[in-house]
C-alpha cells in the first residue's frame, strides 16, 4: 500500500490516480494521520501543497521517523520537505513557475533515469532549494535547463526520492513512467 | 382558454415565483412550486443525500429540485470558516420543487403535474419598479491595489498560486426581473444563463460557465480561465492566437485544468479522468473565454453530497490551491459574496444533475441590486489590468441599468 500525506493541495488527487496504477493508495490529511496504516504501508508519499516545509512539523516528524525504514517520495512541497529534513534551505526564487512547462535535464548521478535525457515537466512552485547544497547520500539528479534549479533528488541508500515538478500534471509528458521508475526502484 | 404562449406571457407578467434556465436550443421555465427549502449548513447534506433521492414525480423532468447554493454555504460545507462580514442576510441557499415545466424551443410545450395549471395565475402584479443608473463599488482602485499587493506577496511565498479578488457593484433598485432577463438574453445569451424570481428577491445571470453536467455515472466540468476584451473587428481566430501566445493566460489556464482534474479525481474511478477538449475559445458579446472540458466516470456509491463537496465552490473562480486560497480570501474580504461564486442548477431523483457557477449575476433583494466580478491574481498580473477586467465582466449587467 502507498500512503499519501495530503497537504491540502488542489493537485493531490491527480497524483493519487497516478499512484493507483501501481498499488492501492490511501490518502489522509497531514493533520489526520492513520498511524496503523502508516505503519503497514510500503511507501509514503508527501503531497504538494501551499506554503513552505516549516509550516508542516507533523510531516517532518514522519520523515525522520520512517526515513530508511520505508521508501519515501516527495512531490513539489513534498520534495522541499525532504530537503528541509536534510538541512537544506528552501527560499523564494526570482522567477516563479505556476502552470509552466519546463525543459528538465537528467544529470549523470541519476540511478533511475538516463543521463542527459530532456523531459518536459509541469511546475507549480514559488520556492526552491538554496544552493550549494551537499549531502552524503541525497543527490540532485535533475535540473531545470533554463534556470538550473534542482528538479529531482535520489537517495538510493535510504530509498528517498522526489520531484520539484509535478509528474501528475497534464503538462508533464509521461508522468506515469516517471512515477513507475521511482515506485519500482529497490 | 389561454394558448401556451398567452399562458407563458401571463406568468411572466404576474408575481408568480419562477425559474428560467438556458438549455440547448432554448429555455426551460419551472413554476408551480409545491416545496421551497431554505438550505443551511445543518440541512444541506441530508437535502442532497436523502431528500433528493426521495422524489417521486410521474414526469421525469419534474422529478427534481432546482435552485442555488450560496458561497458561504459551500464554504461551510467543506469546513472553511468565514469571519463576520457585512451582509444583507440573503438566503444561504434555496431550492424549489416544480410541478410545471414550460419548454421554450421553436414551439412552446408544457408538462405539468397539475390538471388546472393554466388557471393558477395570480392577478397582474402591482409592484412599483425603479432603478438607479449608477452603481457604487465596494473597493476603489487604490483599495483594490492594496489587496492585490497583499495577495501578490502570498503568491511569492507559495501560500497561493492564483487568487481571485472579488468586487461588488450595488445600487438602489427594484427591478422587473423577467424584463431585465430577456433584455440580457437579447445581448448576451450565455449557455448557463438563468433567472430565479420569488416574492422577495430575484436573481438573473448570464453565466458562461458549466461546473457539473452529470448523466448516469459520467461527470463533466468545463472550466473557464482566460478572458479577452472583445472589440468589433476581432475574430475567434485572433482570440485563439492571443491566448496561445499569452504566457500569463496560458499558465493561469493550465493551473485551473490541473485543479479541476484533481477535484474530479476525488470522486472518479482511478484513471478515468480525461481532458476531452483542451483550450478552446468561446465568443460572447463583450469578451472571449478560454475553455477546457474534462470528463470522468464516478466511483460506485458516490453520493450527491460527495460530488458537491468535491466540486464546490468551483476552483476556477476561487484560485488555487482551493482550501488555502479560500482561507486567504475569507480573511480579507469584508463583504459577503452572497450568491456570487455559488452554484445554480438542478438535481434529479435519478441522480442526474447540472450546475453552473454563479458569475455575471445580479441579485435584487431588499430594494438593492448587487453585481460582483472577480479576476485572477497570478504572479505576472498587473493590478490595473485585473481591476479593469472586473469591470468588463460586470459590464453587460451594468448596462441594463443605463436605460
Amino acid at each position: 500500500m502507498i500512503y499519501v500525506i495530503d497537504h491540502e493541495d488542489s493537485f493531490t488527487y491527480n497524483l493519487v490516480h497516478l499512484l493507483d496504477n501501481f498499488a492501492p493508495t490511501y490518502v489522509s490529511n497531514y493533520f489526520n494521520i492513520d498511524k496503523k496504516k502508516l505503519d503497514t504501508c510500503k511507501i509514503i508519499v508527501f503531497s504538494p501543497g501551499p506554503g513552505d516545509p516549516s509550516n508542516y512539523p507533523e510531516t517532518q516528524k514522519i520523515y525522520h521517523q520512517y526515513k530508511g525504514l520505508k521508501k519515501i517520495v516527495g512531490i513539489c512541497l513534498g520534495f522541499q520537505q525532504i530537503l528541509y529534513g536534510e538541512k537544506g534551505q528552501i527560499i523564494p526564487q526570482k522567477k516563479i513557475y505556476h502552470g509552466y512547462q519546463s525543459r528538465i535535464k537528467v544529470l549523470n548521478g541519476s540511478s533511475l533515469f538516463k543521463p542527459n535525457k530532456i523531459l518536459l515537466g509541469g511546475r507549480y512552485h514559488s520556492l526552491k532549494l538554496k544552493e550549494p547544497f551537499s549531502h552524503q547520500n541525497l543527490k540532485i539528479t535533475m535540473r531545470c535547463v533554463e534556470t538550473n534549479v534542482a528538479m529531482a533528488i535520489e537517495d538510493t541508500i535510504n530509498n528517498v526520492y522526489g520531484f520539484q515538478f509535478h509528474p501528475d500534471s497534464f503538462l508533464t509528458v509521461d508522468g506515469k513512467f516517471l512515477i513507475q521508475k521511482i515506485l519500482q526502484s529497490k | 382558454m389561454l394558448n401556451n404562449k398567452e399562458y407563458l406571457n401571463k406568468i411572466f407578467q404576474s408575481n408568480k415565483p419562477l425559474i428560467i434556465y438556458k438549455t440547448i436550443g432554448g429555455f426551460d421555465v419551472y413554476t408551480d412550486f409545491n416545496e421551497r427549502i431554505v438550505l443551511n449548513s445543518k440541512n444541506f447534506k441530508s437535502f442532497l443525500n436523502i431528500k433528493c433521492n426521495k422524489l417521486n414525480s410521474k414526469i421525469k423532468e419534474l422529478n427534481c429540485y432546482v435552485g442555488f447554493f450560496g458561497y458561504k454555504l459551500l464554504c461551510k460545507n467543506i469546513d472553511i470558516k468565514l469571519p463576520k462580514q457585512q451582509t444583507s442576510n440573503f438566503y444561504p441557499g434555496l431550492v424549489y420543487k416544480p410541478q410545471t415545466l414550460i419548454k421554450i424551443r421553436k414551439n412552446i410545450t408544457i408538462k405539468s403535474l397539475l390538471k388546472n395549471f393554466r388557471k393558477k395565475i395570480p392577478p397582474q402584479k402591482k409592484d412599483y419598479h425603479f432603478h438607479e443608473k449608477k452603481f457604487n463599488l465596494n473597493l476603489n482602485e487604490s483599495q483594490y491595489s492594496n489587496l492585490f499587493e497583499y495577495f501578490s506577496k502570498k503568491i511569492k511565498l507559495g501560500e497561493t498560486y492564483q487568487i481571485k479578488i472579488c468586487q461588488t457593484y450595488s445600487n438602489k433598485s427594484h427591478i422587473d426581473a423577467v424584463n431585465f432577463f430577456w433584455k440580457l438574453m437579447s445581448i448576451n445569451e450565455s449557455p448557463e444563463s438563468f433567472l430565479m424570481r420569488d416574492k422577495d428577491y430575484s436573481i438573473i445571470s448570464c453565466s458562461p460557465e458549466t461546473l457539473i453536467t452529470k448523466k448516469k455515472n459520467t461527470i463533466i466540468t468545463k472550466p473557464i480561465a482566460g478572458t479577452l476584451n472583445r472589440t468589433k473587428k476581432m475574430t475567434t481566430k485572433y482570440a485563439m492566437s492571443y491566448f496561445k501566445k499569452n504566457e500569463k493566460e496560458s499558465k493561469e489556464h493550465n493551473m485551473i485544468v490541473d485543479m479541476e482534474r484533481n477535484d474530479l479525481s476525488r470522486i472518479c474511478k482511478s484513471g478515468s479522468v480525461k481532458i476531452s477538449k483542451l483550450k478552446s475559445v468561446e465568443k460572447y458579446r463583450d469578451l472571449y473565454h478560454y475553455v477546457t472540458e474534462i470528463k470522468g466516470t464516478l466511483k460506485e456509491k458516490t453520493s450527491n453530497h460527495d460530488i458537491i463537496s468535491a466540486m464546490m465552490p468551483a476552483g476556477s473562480v476561487i484560485g488555487c490551491p482551493k482550501i488555502n486560497t479560500l482561507k486567504l480570501l475569507n480573511s480579507r474580504e469584508r463583504l459577503n459574496r452572497n450568491i456570487y461564486t455559488g452554484s445554480f442548477g438542478y438535481i434529479n431523483a435519478n441522480g442526474d444533475m447540472r450546475f453552473n457557477i454563479i458569475i455575471r449575476a445580479l441579485l435584487n433583494f431588499k430594494k438593492r441590486t448587487e453585481i460582483s466580478a472577480a479576476s485572477g491574481v497570478v504572479i505576472d498580473s498587473k493590478a490595473k489590468k485585473e481591476y479593469k477586467e472586473n469591470y468588463i465582466k460586470a459590464k453587460s449587467l451594468l448596462d441594463l441599468f443605463k436605460i
